[in-house]
C-alpha cells in the first residue's frame, strides 16, 4: 500500500514536471537579423533588401561582377592567368572540356544571379503595395536593374536560362532571357514613367546608380542582343550620353577585381597590348584606350596590368559606357544596312578622345573610312572589345560577331553541377 | 512521518529544518561509529563504505582506514566496500548496543572492473555487473601518465568507442573526439560534457583568425581551441565515456553525440594530504620534411618570377640557392605542468583544493599556451538526511598563436607557398625585410617576428549539489550548474615594408597606407546553467526483486554574446583597432536558447543476475519549430548475469571462467541544440554598403518547423572473464540510426537558395568493439598488464535525398556528402589508368585526368582516343577518391611492474583512411617540394606538375598510421623522509609515428573541430613529439 502511494505521488510529480517542461521554453526573439516578414512590410526594409541585391553583385571574389569578368576574359583571351593554382580560372584559360560544372566561378555566377532575380522580384512584387508610390518607384526601377543584369548576364554565358526561379524550374532559350529582362526593365520604365523616382528614395541607396538612363542603356544591350535593332536604336537615344552611371565602392568595401587580381597580381592580368585581339583587329598602337586600360611594369613580370575600372581599390564600375551606347546605334544601323548613320556612329567612338568621355575612355584616333558592311561590323567589333574591355560583354559579341571559335575557349558555359544534381529540367551541356 | 508532525520544528523558519533532521536522528538513533581498514594484498585501498540501502557512507584514506559514524538503528546491515579496479565486497555488520564496530575488508582486483560504481547521471550510480549498456571508465593514474597536455589528450586511446584526434600541434590545438561515428552533420558531433553535473561548454569560439579574409570567407570548419583545453587532467578523478545507448533518456535531449561525464577528486576523511607534482617538457618537430635541393629555377630570378614550375613553357633556368625555411619556423618548445592539492576531512565536512599552472611552448616560435587553475570541492554533511557539495573551478588561460591552418598565413604555410630559393631574413638597408617573390606573398618572418596573435579565457565553473533523503527509500537530489567564460582574442599584422596581397592584409605594390596592416579584438562571453532535479525510490518487492525508480526535471540556458572590431591600414606603433584607417565591418552576434526535459525511469533487478531499466523522457528545444517542443525518448536495457546463477556457481567451468555477462539496450536520443539559436528562421542579415546598409538575405533557406534530430541505438554486449578475472573480454556491437537528419543540402541555385536546412534521410553508424584485459604475469615483484581496444565503425548516408552534395572548401577538398556513403568522403577527379591500374601516360610521360561518360555520381564510362588516351572531348569524370573515416582504430597498452619501477607504453593505430594532402601539391606547384625537385632536375618531363596539378586525386594521401602515442617510466619512490609518497617519472608522447603518408603528421586536420571537414592537411602546425620528467610527492 504504501509503496503505490508513493508510486501515485511519484507519477503526479512527474506529469506535472512535464507539463511544465513546455511552458519553460520561451521563443527568444533573434536581436540580430531581420526576419523576411519585416524586411517586406517596410519601405526601409525593402531599400535594405534592394541595397543588398547590389552588394550580392558587387562585393567580393564570389560576386556577379568578378566572376563575370575573370570567366569572360579568361575564356575571350583578354586576360591570362598568372598562377595555375587557381584551379577555376585555369579551367576558364585552358577552356574546352577543361570547363566542368564543378567550376566555382560560374557556379557563383549562377547562384548569385538567381539569388538576385529571387530578392528582386519579391521587392518588386511588396513594393507595389506601398502608399508611396514615387517611393516604390525607386524601389522598383533600382531592383529592377540588378534584375534585367543578373538575367542578361546567364543569358550571355549561358544556351538556356532558368525561365523563373523556385523549384525544379524549366529552361528557355537564352535569347527569349534576354526579352524577360526587357520585359523587367520595360515594368520599371512604366512604374517610373506613371511615378517619378523620390529623392527620399535616391538618398537612401548608394551613390552612383543613374536609375532611368541605366534601364534604357539595358533595354538598348539586350535589343541589341535579340537583333530588335529599332527598339535598340530608340533606347539608346534616350540615354543622356553626359551622364556617368556606376557601382560605387569605398575604402571598406572595395572594388573586388582590384582586391582580387590587381592587388594581388596572383590571379589574372590583361594579356598584352593587343587586348586578346587577332592579328588586323588589334587596337592601333596609338589608341589611347590601351594605357586607360592597362599599365605597365616594367620590372615584376607581366608587363601589362590592370588599370580601367579596377586600378584603385575605390575605381567605380561603370554600369555600362558611353561608348558601348554609341556603338550598339552604330550597330543597329549597320545590321540594318544603314551604312551612313553606322559610319557616323562608330567614328564617333573612333575619334573620341578621353578628354571627352565622361569616364575618360577614348581612343583618339582618325576617323574611317569608305567601309563595306561586313567590314564595318568587324570594325564594330574591333572597337566593341577595345571601348569595352574587361566589361564581360565579349564572349556575347564573339558569337554575335560570327568570331572563328578558334578565337575563343569556349562559346558556352556548362551548366552547374548543383543545377543539374537538383534540378531535372537541367539542359544537357553544350559541346563547346 | 507522524513523528514529524508531533515535533515543536514544523513550521518555524525553513533555515532550520535541516537543523532539525539532524536534532531528530540524535534523538531516534544514537550515532554507532564503524571502522576498520579496506585492504589488497596486504596493501591499503581508499575505496569507500556505503551502508547498503541507505545513504551513510563514506571513504577511506589513502592508507585504506575508513571511520563512518552513522544513526543506526539496532539491527542488521550490509556494508558495500567499492573501488575502481577491485570486486566490490559486502560485509556484514550487527548494529547492538554497542557505539563502536570494527569491520575490515579485503577487495580482489577486477580486470572488467564489474562492480565498479559508475554514475550514468543517475544520482546513487549503479555498479557496471547491471548495465544493460557499455560505459566506458578511465582512471585518474590513466589519465596522466603519458605527457597529456589537456584532458582530451590523456583520453586518446583510453576507452573503446572513442575515436580522439588531435586536430592542431598548436599549444593549445583543437581536439575532436567521436563517439561511435559521425552522429550528425549539421552541428557539432562533439560528446556533451558534463563535469560534477555540470553541463560545460566545448565550443570552438573563433576570436582570433576573425576575418574572412583568413580563408577568402570558404567554408572552413571550425578552427581554433575548444574549450575543454580548460580542464586540468590532474584534478580528474575519473572520467566515464557512454558511447551509445546508455547516454540516451538520461541525457536523451543532448546525447546524440555521446557524453563524456568527468568527476573531480573530492576529500576524504582523515588527515590532510598534501600532493605536489612538477614536470618539465620539451616538444620537438617529430618529422623535417625533405625539400627541393636542385641548384636551379625554370625562369628567371626569383624575385620577379617566384614561381615557376606551373609554367612548362619557361624552360631556361637560373641558378638558386636553396633554403630549408623549416629550420626557421620551429623551435624547441619548453614547458612545466606544476600542481598541488591538499584533501581531507573531519566528520562531516570533506574538501579537496587544488591549484595549478601549466605552461608550455609551441614547436612554431613564439607560440604558447598557459593555463593557472584553482579547484574547490567541498561536501557537507548538514544531517543525517541533507548532504551539500559545492565545486568552484577558475581557470584563467593565456596563449600567444599565429594565424592557424586554412589561410596562406600560417607559419607552415607561408613556407609552403613560396619556392624555397629567397633569402627570408634578408633586410634592406632599413632594416626592412624583403618579399618573397612578385606575387604579394607573406614572408614567413614577417608571421614569426611580427606578427602578435593571442587569446585568453577565463572561466569559472561551479556546481552546487544537494542530497536530502526524505525517508530511508526515497532520495532527492537537486544539482545547479554554472558555466562560465570569457574569451577574448586579439590580433595585431603590422603594415608590410615589402608588396603584401590585399588578401593577406598587405597593402599591396604600392604598400597602400589604407589597406597595409590588420588589427582585431573579439570577446566571446558564454554564460550555461544548467538545473536538475532527481528523485529516486529504491524498493526491495521481495528479497530477491529490487527496484529502482527515478524521476527527473532537468532545464537547461545558455547565452552567447560574440564581439569582434577589426580594422586595417594601421598607424605605426599602434597594435588596437584604434590604430586603423579603415574599419572593417564587425561582428555583434547574440544568442539565448533553452532547453527543459523530465524523464522516468524504472530499473527493475532480480537476484542481483537479471537487470532490466526502461526510460522515457520528454523534452523540449526553443531554437526548433514550435510545434516540435514535446520529443519524447524511451530507453530500454536489460542484462543478465549468467555466471550469477546457482548452476554456474556448481558447474565445472566456474573453475576457471569467473564472469559470463550478456546485455542488449535500445535507447532514444535527440540533438536538441543540432541547429543555431535562430537558424530556423529566414532571416536578413544587416551589412554596411557604400555608406548605407544593405539587408541580405541568407543562402541558407530555413524551415521555420524543422525538428531535432532522433537517433535510435540498438547495442548488444557481452563482458566475460577468466583466470580468476586475469583475462577480461568485453564486446559491444551496435547499430545506429538518425532519423529526420539535419542537413544543411544543397538545392538548385535556381530556388534563390545555395542550400536549405531541413530534416532530410538519415544517417547510420555499425560497428562493433572490443576490450580485451590481461594480466599475463603477477607476482610479488613483477606484473604484466595489457589492454588491447578495437573499435570498427561504418558510416553512412541514407535517403538523403540527394545523390551528390559536394562542398567548396578553402584547402580545395571536395568534401562530399553521397547516398549510401560515409560521410565527408573526398570526391573528385582522378587519374586515368588501364586495366591493370597502371596510371596512363600521354606522349611526354605525364599522366592524364580520366575523362568520359559521368553517369551518375559514382558511375561513369571511361573513354578512350585512337591513341589509348582518356578522350579530349570527354567530361573530366569523378569519384569517391578518399575518405577521411578510418576502417578502424586500435590501441594495444603494456604496462609492467618490477618493484618500485613502472613501463607503459600505448601504440594508438588508425588504419585504412585518407588524408587530403593539399600542402603536398603546393610544395609542387610552388617548387619547393621533392617532386618539383624531380622536375628541376630533368628526373621528370618539364610540364609534369602542371599537367597533374588540376587531377585531385593527387592530393589523397595515406593517412593510415600507428604511434607510439605514450611511454612513460616510473619508479615509486614510496615513503621517504618527509614524503609520505615519491614519484618520479620520464614520459613521452607521440614519438613515433609508423606511417606512409607525405607530409608532417596524417593525424591533422587544417578545418579544425568540424563535423563535415576532417582528414584536411592545408598549412596546421604538426603535433609535436613531446619527453616530459616528473615528479609527484605526497606529504
Amino acid at each position: 500500500m504504501k509503496l503505490n502511494k508513493i508510486r501515485s505521488i511519484t507519477y503526479a510529480v512527474g506529469l506535472a514536471a512535464i507539463v511544465s517542461t513546455q511552458g519553460c521554453i520561451k521563443d527568444y526573439v533573434n536581436p540580430n537579423a531581420a526576419t523576411e516578414e519585416q524586411v517586406f512590410s517596410s519601405p526601409r526594409g525593402l531599400t535594405g533588401a534592394t541595397i543588398g541585391l547590389q552588394r550580392v553583385y558587387t562585393a567580393g571574389r564570389g560576386s556577379s561582377l568578378f566572376n563575370m569578368v575573370v570567366a569572360n576574359g579568361l575564356v575571350t583571351r583578354e586576360l591570362i592567368l598568372l598562377n595555375a593554382g587557381n584551379i577555376p580560372e585555369l579551367e576558364l584559360v585552358t577552356g574546352g572540356g577543361a570547363v566542368t560544372g564543378a567550376n566555382s566561378m560560374l557556379t557563383g555566377l549562377w547562384s548569385t544571379s538567381n539569388k538576385i532575380i529571387a530578392d528582386a522580384d519579391k521587392i518588386i512584387g511588396s513594393a507595389q503595395t506601398l502608399a508611396d508610390k514615387n517611393y516604390a518607384s525607386g524601389l522598383i526601377a533600382y531592383s529592377s536593374i540588378f534584375k534585367a543584369l543578373a538575367i542578361g548576364n546567364l543569358s550571355m554565358y549561358w544556351e538556356k536560362v532558368p525561365a523563373s526561379t523556385g523549384n525544379n524550374v524549366t529552361f528557355i532559350d537564352r535569347k527569349d532571357g534576354f526579352r524577360r529582362a526587357i520585359t523587367t526593365i520595360d515594368n520599371a520604365l512604366a512604374v517610373v514613367n506613371a511615378n517619378a523616382v523620390s529623392a527620399a528614395f535616391t538618398t537612401n541607396v548608394p551613390a552612383g546608380v543613374d536609375i532611368v538612363n541605366t534601364l534604357h542603356a539595358l533595354k538598348a544591350r539586350y535589343s541589341l542582343y535579340t537583333d530588335q535593332y529599332a527598339q535598340a536604336l530608340v533606347s539608346a537615344n534616350i540615354v543622356d550620353l553626359t551622364k556617368r552611371s556606376t557601382l560605387n565602392f569605398d575604402a571598406l568595401n572595395i572594388n573586388p577585381i582590384f582586391e582580387s587580381a590587381t592587388a594581388t597580381n596572383n590571379v589574372v592580368q590583361p594579356v598584352d597590348s593587343t587586348l586578346g585581339l587577332p592579328a588586323g583587329l588589334e587596337p592601333s598602337l596609338s589608341d589611347q584606350r590601351v594605357p586607360f586600360y592597362t599599365s605597365i611594369n616594367t620590372t615584376i613580370a607581366p608587363r601589362f596590368r590592370i588599370r580601367g575600372f579596377a586600378g584603385t581599390s575605390t575605381s567605380n564600375w561603370p554600369i555600362y559606357l558611353q561608348g558601348e551606347i554609341t556603338l550598339i546605334k552604330a550597330e543597329a544601323f549597320a545590321r540594318q544596312n544603314d551604312l551612313v548613320n553606322a559610319l557616323i556612329e562608330l567614328n564617333k567612338v573612333v575619334t573620341k578622345t578621353p578628354a571627352q568621355d565622361p569616364f575618360g575612355v577614348g581612343a583618339g584616333l582618325l576617323p574611317l573610312v569608305g567601309l563595306t558592311q561586313p567590314q564595318i561590323l568587324d570594325q564594330i567589333y574591333r572597337h566593341r572589345s577595345i571601348e569595352l574591355f574587361m566589361s564581360g560583354l565579349k564572349l556575347e559579341d564573339m558569337r554575335r560577331f560570327n568570331r572563328p571559335v578558334s578565337e575563343r575557349r569556349r562559346s558556352f558555359f556548362p551548366y552547374p553541377f548543383v543545377e543539374r544534381d537538383n534540378n531535372t529540367n537541367t539542359p544537357p551541356d553544350p559541346a563547346f | 512521518m507522524k513523528k514529524m508532525k508531533r515535533t515543536p520544528f514544523v513550521g518555524r523558519r525553513k533555515l532550520l529544518l535541516a537543523l532539525a533532521f539532524q536534532l531528530f536522528a540524535v534523538v531516534l538513533f544514537a550515532q554507532v561509529r564503524i571502522s576498520g581498514r579496506i585492504t589488497s594484498k596486504g596493501t591499503g585501498v581508499p575505496a569507500t563504505v556505503l551502508v547498503r540501502n541507505t545513504t551513510f557512507g563514506t571513504g577511506a584514506d589513502e592508507n585504506g582506514n575508513y571511520v563512518l559514524s552513522a544513526p543506526l538503528k539496532p539491527g542488521s546491515y550490509t556494508l558495500v566496500f567499492s573501488a575502481v579496479g577491485f570486486k566490490s565486497f559486502d560485509a556484514n555488520v550487527t548494529i547492538g548496543s554497542a557505539s563502536t564496530y570494527t569491520v575490515n575488508a579485503d577487495l580482489a582486483a577486477d580486470a572488467l572492473n564489474l562492480d565498479e560504481v559508475v554514475v550514468t547521471g543517475t544520482s546513487q550510480g549503479t555498479t557496471r555487473r547491471q548495465l544493460g549498456s557499455f560505459i566506458g571508465t578511465v582512471r585518474a593514474e590513466d589519465l596522466t601518465q603519458g605527457a597529456p597536455n589537456n584532458v582530451l589528450q590523456a583520453l586518446q586511446g583510453k576507452t573503446p568507442g572513442a575515436q580522439i584526434t588531435q586536430n592542431s600541434g598548436d599549444p593549445a590545438g583543437g581536439m575532436s573526439v567521436r563517439l561511435r561515428g559521425i552522429n550528425t552533420i549539421s552541428s557539432s558531433s562533439e560528446p556533451l560534457y558534463i563535469i560534477d553535473g555540470v553541463i560545460i561548454s566545448n565550443a570552438t569560439n573563433r576570436v582570433t583568425n576573425t576575418s574572412g579574409n583568413y580563408d577568402g570567407n570558404n567554408f572552413v570548419g571550425n578552427i581554433g581551441q575548444n574549450r575543454a583545453v580548460d580542464i586540468n587532467p590532474n584534478d580528474i578523478e575519473r572520467i566515464e565515456v557512454l558511447p551509445g545507448a546508455a547516454a540516451a533518456a538520461i541525457y536523451g535531449s543532448r546525447a546524440n553525440a555521446g557524453v563524456i561525464q568527468i568527476f573531480t577528486k573530492r576529500g576524504s576523511s582523515g588527515a590532510p594530504v598534501v600532493t605536489f607534482s612538477t614536470s618539465v617538457q620539451v616538444n620537438q618537430l617529430r618529422k623535417k620534411l625533405l625539400v627541393n635541393q636542385a641548384p636551379t629555377k625554370f625562369g628567371g630570378s626569383p624575385d620577379v618570377q617566384t614561381q615557376d614550375i606551373l609554367t612548362p613553357a619557361l624552360t631556361n633556368t637560373t641558378p638558386v640557392t636553396r633554403y630549408d625555411y623549416q629550420d626557421y619556423i620551429f623551435q624547441s618548445g619548453i614547458g612545466t605542468d606544476n600542481n598541488v592539492s591538499i584533501t581531507g576531512g573531519r566528520d562531516k565536512t570533506k574538501y579537496y583544493a587544488s591549484a595549478s599552472y601549466f605552461g608550455n611552448e609551441g614547436i612554431v616560435k613564439n607560440t604558447d599556451f598557459k593555463r593557472f587553475g584553482f579547484r574547490l570541492n567541498l561536501d557537507q554533511e548538514l544531517s543525517s538526511k541533507l548532504k551539500f557539495n559545492i565545486g568552484l573551478n577558475y581557470v584563467n588561460s593565456f596563449g600567444n598563436e599565429k594565424p592557424d591552418g586554412q589561410s596562406f598565413f600560417s607559419p607552415t604555410n607561408a613556407v609552403t607557398i613560396i619556392g624555397n630559393f629567397h633569402n627570408i631574413t634578408e633586410r634592406d638597408a632599413l632594416g626592412n625585410l624583403k618579399a618573397v617573390g612578385e606575387r604579394g606573398r607573406v614572408n614567413p618572418v614577417s608571421i614569426i617576428e611580427d606578427f602578435k596573435q593571442s587569446q585568453q579565457t577565463s572561466r569559472i565553473i561551479s556546481n552546487l549539489g544537494l542530497k536530502y533523503s526524505l525517508m530511508k527509500n526515497l532520495s532527492i537530489d537537486y544539482t545547479l550548474g554554472f558555466d562560465n567564460y570569457a574569451q577574448n582574442g586579439t590580433t595585431f599584422i603590422p603594415p608590410f615594408t615589402y608588396n603584401v596581397s590585399d588578401g593577406f592584409f598587405g597593402g599591396g605594390p604600392t604598400l597602400d597606407p589604407t589597406r597595409n596592416g590588420y588589427a582585431s579584438t573579439a570577446t566571446n562571453n558564454f554564460f550555461q546553467v544548467n538545473s536538475d532535479i532527481n528523485a529516486t525510490y529504491t524498493a526491495n518487492i521481495t528479497s530477491d526483486l529490487g527496484s529502482t525508480t527515478q524521476l527527473g526535471y532537468s532545464y537547461q540556458y545558455e547565452r552567447n554574446r560574440y564581439m569582434l572590431l577589426q580594422g586595417r591600414g594601421l598607424a605605426p606603433f599602434v597594435e588596437t583597432v584604434n590604430g586603423a584607417s579603415t574599419i572593417i565591418p564587425g561582428v555583434d552576434d547574440r544568442g539565448e536558447q533553452s532547453i527543459a526535459g523530465a524523464f522516468l525511469q524504472q530499473n527493475f533487478k532480480f537476484r542481483n543476475q537479471l537487470f532490466i531499466t526502461g526510460a522515457v523522457r520528454l523534452d523540449g528545444s526553443s531554437v526548433f519549430g514550435k510545434n516540435q517542443r514535446s520529443q519524447v525518448y524511451t530507453k530500454a536495457s536489460a542484462s543478465y548475469v549468467i555466471s550469477g546463477g546457482d548452476f554456474w556457481k556448481s558447474s565445472s567451468v566456474a573453475g576457471w571462467w569467473d564472469l559470463a555477462k550478456v546485455r542488449v539496450a535500445y535507447g532514444e536520443s535527440g540533438n536538441l541544440t543540432g541547429i543555431g539559436a535562430y537558424e530556423r528562421f529566414n532571416t536578413y542579415t544587416s551589412s554596411s554598403y557604400i555608406g548605407r546598409t544593405g539587408l541580405n538575405s541568407r543562402t541558407t533557406l530555413a524551415n521555420a518547423d524543422v525538428k531535432p534530430e532522433r537517433q535510435q541505438e540498438l547495442e548488444f554486449g557481452a563482458d566475460l572473464s577468466f583466470f580468476r578475472n586475469r583475462l577480461g573480454l568485453t564486446a559491444n556491437v551496435y547499430v545506429k540510426k538518425v532519423k529526420d537528419l539535419l542537413l544543411n543540402r544543397v538545392i538548385a541555385p535556381t530556388t534563390g537558395f545555395n542550400s536549405k536546412l531541413d530534416n532530410f534521410g538519415e544517417l547510420e553508424n555499425r560497428g562493433f568493439e572490443l576490450l580485451l584485459t590481461a594480466v599475463p604475469v603477477t607476482n610479488k615483484d613483477f606484473t604484466w598488464d595489457v589492454t588491447a581496444i578495437f573499435n570498427r565503425n561504418r558510416n553512412k548516408a541514407l535517403r538523403i535525398g540527394q545523390a551528390l552534395t559536394l562542398f567548396s572548401t578553402n584547402a580545395g577538398a571536395p568534401v562530399a556528402i553521397l547516398e549510401g556513403q560515409p560521410i565527408g568522403v573526398f570526391y573528385g577527379t582522378f587519374f586515368a589508368t588501364d586495366g591493370s591500374g597502371n596510371q596512363i601516360k600521354n606522349t611526354s610521360g605525364i599522366p592524364t585526368i580520366e575523362r568520359g561518360v559521368q553517369n551518375g555520381p559514382l558511375a561513369f564510362t571511361p573513354q578512350r582516343d585512337q591513341n589509348g588516351l582518356p578522350l579530349a572531348t570527354g567530361t573530366v569524370l569523378r569519384r569517391i577518391i578518399g575518405d577521411p573515416n578510418p576502417d578502424y582504430t586500435a590501441t594495444l597498452t603494456n604496462e609492467f611492474t618490477y618493484k618500485k619501477l613502472g613501463l607503459r607504453f600505448q601504440l594508438d593505430a588508425v588504419q585504412g583512411v585518407d588524408v587530403f594532402n593539399a600542402d603536398f601539391r603546393t610544395r609542387q606547384g610552388v617548387g619547393n617540394g621533392v617532386v618539383a625537385e624531380q622536375e628541376h632536375r630533368g628526373q621528370l618531363p618539364r610540364g609534369y606538375i602542371s599537367g597533374i596539378y588540376a587531377i585531385e586525386e593527387w592530393r589523397i594521401d595515406d593517412g593510415s598510421f600507428v604511434k607510439l602515442r605514450e611511454i612513460a617510466l616510473t619508479y615509486r619512490v614510496g615513503k621517504w623522509k618527509v614524503f609520505n609518497d615519491l614519484n618520479f617519472s620520464l614520459s613521452g608522447r607521440n614519438l613515433i609515428s609508423w606511417d606512409n603518408y607525405k607530409g608532417y603528421d596524417p593525424e591533422v586536420n587544417a578545418a579544425g573541430q568540424s563535423t563535415i571537414l576532417r582528414g584536411i592537411d592545408f598549412g596546421s602546425v604538426p603535433i609535436p613529439r613531446t619527453f616530459r620528467l616528473g615528479l609527484v610527492a605526497k606529504f
